[in-house]
């Protein structure tokens, strides 16, 4: 959790948002540090978590929250977390073993047409079951609105339901990752589902993007050691007070234990 | 013609609004919602993408019994038990049937919140049949729609527009709340209009039309003009007195040609020179006329 990103975003562990969908987007760089960011924030705030990890294995989020001073072993013992591990499932859906207890939550994986049916039917019975069988057997802890976290995954179909369900009937939070790769293009004339057309579609579904992108070529040179590169935070806020968007752009390094965040070109290392 | 639209879309209209990631159209679309209800028409609203909530959220409570969801924002697919309303279900015959439950005498309005939805699950030439049918087979009174231009391809967002009698494609503007509207309305006669405004829309979903965005440069431009007066400081009279107005009417400008000058000039004085030309013998005198060449 980066102290300084949550005052830039408004939120403490104690009060944040509910119901809102938040997009984290990449291109030429890498936002998997604001997953992590997100994941140990929703887990001091004390919020049921449901992880969808697919590209990487939990032993390395655990590793990395560990160092932000939250143990992710404990929250899944605790039932405080549910962390689907994407690459030991799709494993286990590719090469079948008897003694296979896995869900069905991959099946899309074997079977393009069902979809991600199977995966939000695992989102839904986790969210419930987390909520309501566990504080059942043991009712030490009550967590508070349901969280779902999706490292890069993104199916427009998949984002809706998942807010649907999260974030307007259960007043949760949703935060997705999703990756551009290439150059920015001003028209592709590609198919609908292409990368660029996907990011669109789900930044017109979500309240708050995270747009993290690489530092221009000629920059990369000078900073390379200062800076890593830039972070536009934009609000979409759906309220009475009508339409509000807000637009934010900050430079960040990350650093061993956290992150540093400075308006553009006001680095100590720069100045 | 913002609020023209507003008070009013045609019998067999269908109004599209056009958004982009910069600015959603949707506040827009809720005051056009508004609008309707209070012109006391029956809407039905089909959302795929907010949540009744959302959407109800800042229209005013008396009206709301005029006002129909039908709910295709939990289970847009069928991934439930129970879906409320499918994409699939987005026929004229399933449109009509519902519209047609809720039967008043009162003209029917259909709000779809939004198109891109149905688009990216249906081919777009079924989705604009159907919305052709349904304006022109009369089970509805006029179509309202949201579409999100940018995550369709142009040929899509074109033919949909092709098909709508006003398009509004609504951009973000300079300052804070404000937004730029592009505005195209086609009338039965065939006549198409263009136009561009500012507007914002304030809390109870009022739309306020500022200006046009061409005239706003104008605008600046007299008030800075009022602030500093280039007569201030001038090294000469801009004024003139009533004897110097007197004296300057008296004057006989050069080129005012009055009596006395014309008379002057054709009567010359006895002192005056004359030019005398007498043809030598040997002058090469050129019988044609040298401008002849000449286009007068």
């Amino acid at each position: 959790m980066y102290t300084e990103l949550n005052s830039i975003l408004n939120t403490t562990p104690d009060s944040f948002t509910k119901g809102e969908f938040i997009l984290v987007s990449d291109r030429q760089s890498d936002a998997s540090f604001l997953v992590h960011h997100f994941l140990s924030l929703y887990l001091r705030a004390r919020c049921r978590v449901l992880f969808l990890g697919l590209v990487q294995s939990f032993n390395h989020y655990s590793a990395i929250s560990q160092r932000m001073g939250v143990s992710l072993a404990q929250a899944k013992e605790k039932g405080q977390l549910v962390f689907l591990e994407g690459l030991n499932e799709s494993l286990s859906v590719l090469i079948p073993q008897e003694t296979d207890t896995g869900s069905q939550a991959m099946d899309f994986l074997r079977d393009p047409s069902v979809g991600l049916k199977s995966l939000y039917e695992f989102v839904r019975s986790s969210l419930s079951s987390t909520g309501e069988g566990r504080e059942g057997a043991d009712d030490t802890e009550e967590w508070g609105p349901p969280v779902v976290l999706v490292d890069d995954l993104t199916v427009l179909d998949f984002s809706h339901y998942c807010r649907a369900t999260v974030c307007s009937q259960l007043q949760g939070n949703v935060v997705m990752l999703t990756r551009c790769d290439g150059e920015e293009e001003e028209e592709d004339e590609g198919d609908d589902e292409g990368p660029e057309r996907l990011l669109k579609g789900l930044t017109h579904q979500c309240s708050l993007t995270l747009h993290v992108r690489g530092l221009p070529y000629w920059l990369l040179h000078f900073l390379r050691d200062v800076i890593e590169v830039q972070v536009e935070v934009r609000w979409r806020r759906r309220q009475a007070d009508g339409q509000y968007t807000q637009n934010k752009l900050f430079q960040y390094k990350v650093h061993d234990k956290g992150a540093s965040f400075f308006a553009r070109g006001t680095s100590s290392a720069v100045l | 013609m913002l609020t023209e639209l507003l008070q009013g879309t045609d019998a067999g209209g269908f109004l599209l609004i056009q958004d982009s990631t910069g600015y959603c159209g949707r506040h827009l679309l809720k005051s056009f919602i508004g609008a309707a209800l209070n012109r006391e028409e029956v809407v039905h609203v089909l959302h795929f993408e907010v949540s009744e909530e959302e959407l109800t959220d800042g229209l005013k409570g008396s009206h709301i019994q005029r006002l129909h969801f039908h709910n295709a924002y939990t289970d847009p697919l069928g991934w439930t038990d129970h879906p409320a309303f499918t994409v699939h279900q987005f026929t004229l015959e399933e449109l009509a049937h519902r519209v047609k439950q809720t039967s008043h005498s009162k003209p029917v309005t259909l709000v779809i919140d939004s198109l891109s939805w149905v688009l990216r699950h249906q081919s777009p030439p079924a989705v604009c049949n159907t919305l052709q049918q349904l304006r022109k087979g009369g089970a509805v009174r006029a179509i309202i729609g949201l579409l999100h231009a940018d995550m369709h391809q142009r040929g899509t967002v074109g033919s949909v527009c092709h098909l709508a009698t006003s398009v509004i494609t609504v951009a973000p503007g300079m300052k804070g709340d404000e937004a730029v509207a592009k505005l195209t309305k086609r009338s039965k006669s065939g006549k198409v209009m263009q136009d561009e405004e500012v507007f914002s829309i304030k809390e109870d979903l009022t739309v306020m039309v500022q200006s046009r965005p061409s005239h706003v440069g104008g605008r600046q431009n007299d008030a800075e003009e009022q602030e500093t007066d280039p007569t201030a400081n001038l090294t000469f009279n801009l004024r003139l007195s009533d004897t110097e107005r007197e004296a300057k009417e008296k004057l006989a400008l050069p080129f005012v040609f009055s009596r006395e000058k014309k008379t002057a000039l054709l009567h010359s004085g006895p002192g005056s020179g004359r030019i005398l030309y007498e043809p030598d013998a040997n002058d090469d005198y050129d019988q044609e006329d040298p401008d002849d060449d000449l286009d007068v």
